[in-house]
């Protein structure tokens, strides 16, 4: 049965000036599309390169220092076993991160709404919930160095070290409590949404919400 | 014909077709001017790539609603905080809140547009699928082979959309808009 036919009042004349509204509809033409595809992706591939090798050359200097210190300089244990920690963490980080980039996404047009619409909210709420409880494992590995430096400097000031100490303590707060539980408030909403999604796919006869 | 020629043929007849509908997609999903050109970029180059896939599974029309309604759908939770997520509004809570806007006539029917398109983007995202494509003049099946949603959901989504559209634009008088 159309729409139309449906038994309560229609306002028609708002389909009409909706379908009237003189809307400029944007054409490209395919070569168009074909050169704006080639510089998305050209695009993406600069992106990776700067951020991988960014990413990498920091992990590797902070390597380089830590150990350099450690080695030639000051020979404290907590400071050794918070960098490795800091490096297996951001390596993780990396590959945890590329594994995610391969990830194949939904076809556009042989999925529909709801489905697509529940996978992005599913996407975006990983997303939230990934960094909150990625960031404390890089932040306590941060704050075991934080603690041997702190140990060092007491043996010059214990002013310095009690600035160190708590420099420490506030950035392990801020990326181990305050983080974690804005992103859980954060991905709650998206998990509020997907619930509501799923009651609206079990009404429209799915078993299985994925399916 | 190799299928590159073919995929840009079937493009542009689609972009003929399809570009106002498309537009009003767009404006009804973004209003920032900026934005809202990116979408339309980013609509038609997803549709122009995917046609390449197309099975004739769906008809044409289910498929390319589908594309665009999704790339919009992933625009909107891209640009979304948590918090703006939120202040989305259900069909229901659209149409309790109908009677605080609609004590004036709307004057003329850019500013009917106007408010019809506000009133879209404050919908939840499969409402707002629902009233576009019910706008559009598609029929329930469609709509549900878009969205997902059953006939029968459509079909009382569809109920409220006209209650709330007669309630905020009608007001017992057709010559309003």
């Amino acid at each position: 049965m159309p729409c139309d036919e449906l038994p309560d009042e229609l306002p028609d004349d708002l389909k009409i000036p909706w379908k009237e509204a003189g809307m400029n509809g944007l054409v490209f033409s395919p070569d168009q599309l074909r050169a704006e595809a080639e510089k998305i992706k050209a695009k993406m591939r600069r992106l990776y390169l700067v951020v991988s090798f960014g990413f990498s050359s920091a992990v590797a200097s902070y390597a380089f220092i830590i150990f350099t210190f450690h080695y030639f300089h000051i020979r404290n244990a907590l400071m050794l076993v918070g960098s490795s920690l800091s490096v297996v963490g951001f390596g993780y980080l990396v590959i945890d991160a590329l594994l995610k980039r391969s990830r194949a996404l939904a076809h556009l047009g042989e999925t529909d709404g709801l489905r697509f619409y529940r996978t992005e909210l599913e996407r975006k709420r990983d997303w939230i919930r990934g960094i909150a409880w990625r960031l404390p494992m890089v932040c306590v590995a941060a704050f075991v160095v934080d603690l041997g430096v702190t140990q060092e400097l007491l043996k010059i000031s214990a002013f310095l070290a009690g600035v160190g100490f708590s420099f420490g303590v506030f950035v392990l707060g801020l990326c181990a409590v305050w983080v974690p539980v804005r992103n859980s408030r954060m991905a709650r909403k998206y998990q509020e949404r997907i619930d509501a999604l799923e009651s609206a796919m079990t009404s429209a006869g799915r078993t299985d919400p994925k399916d | 014909m190799d299928r590159t020629e073919s995929q840009d043929e079937l493009y542009q007849k689609v972009a003929q077709e399809y570009a106002e509908a498309l537009a009003r997609m767009v404006w009804a999903y973004e209003a920032d001017p900026d934005l809202r050109r990116d979408l339309s970029q980013e609509i038609h180059l997803a549709l122009w790539r995917s046609l390449e896939k197309f099975n004739g599974r769906c008809s044409l029309r289910t498929w390319i609603y589908r594309v665009a309604h999704n790339v919009a759908t992933s625009h909107i939770v891209r640009q979304a905080r948590g918090k703006s997520l939120g202040t989305f509004l259900t069909l229901e809570e659209a149409e309790s809140q109908a009677g605080i806007e609609d004590v004036e006539h709307s004057a003329d029917r850019a500013q009917a547009l106007s408010r019809l398109f506000a009133l879209i983007q404050q919908l939840d995202l499969l409402d707002r699928q629902v009233m576009m494509a019910y706008l559009e003049g598609l029929d329930a099946e469609s709509i549900a082979e878009i969205t997902g949603l059953s006939a029968a959901n459509v079909w009382s989504k569809i109920h409220r959309i006209k209650t709330m559209l007669v309630r905020r634009f009608h007001r017992g008088d057709r010559n309003a808009v």
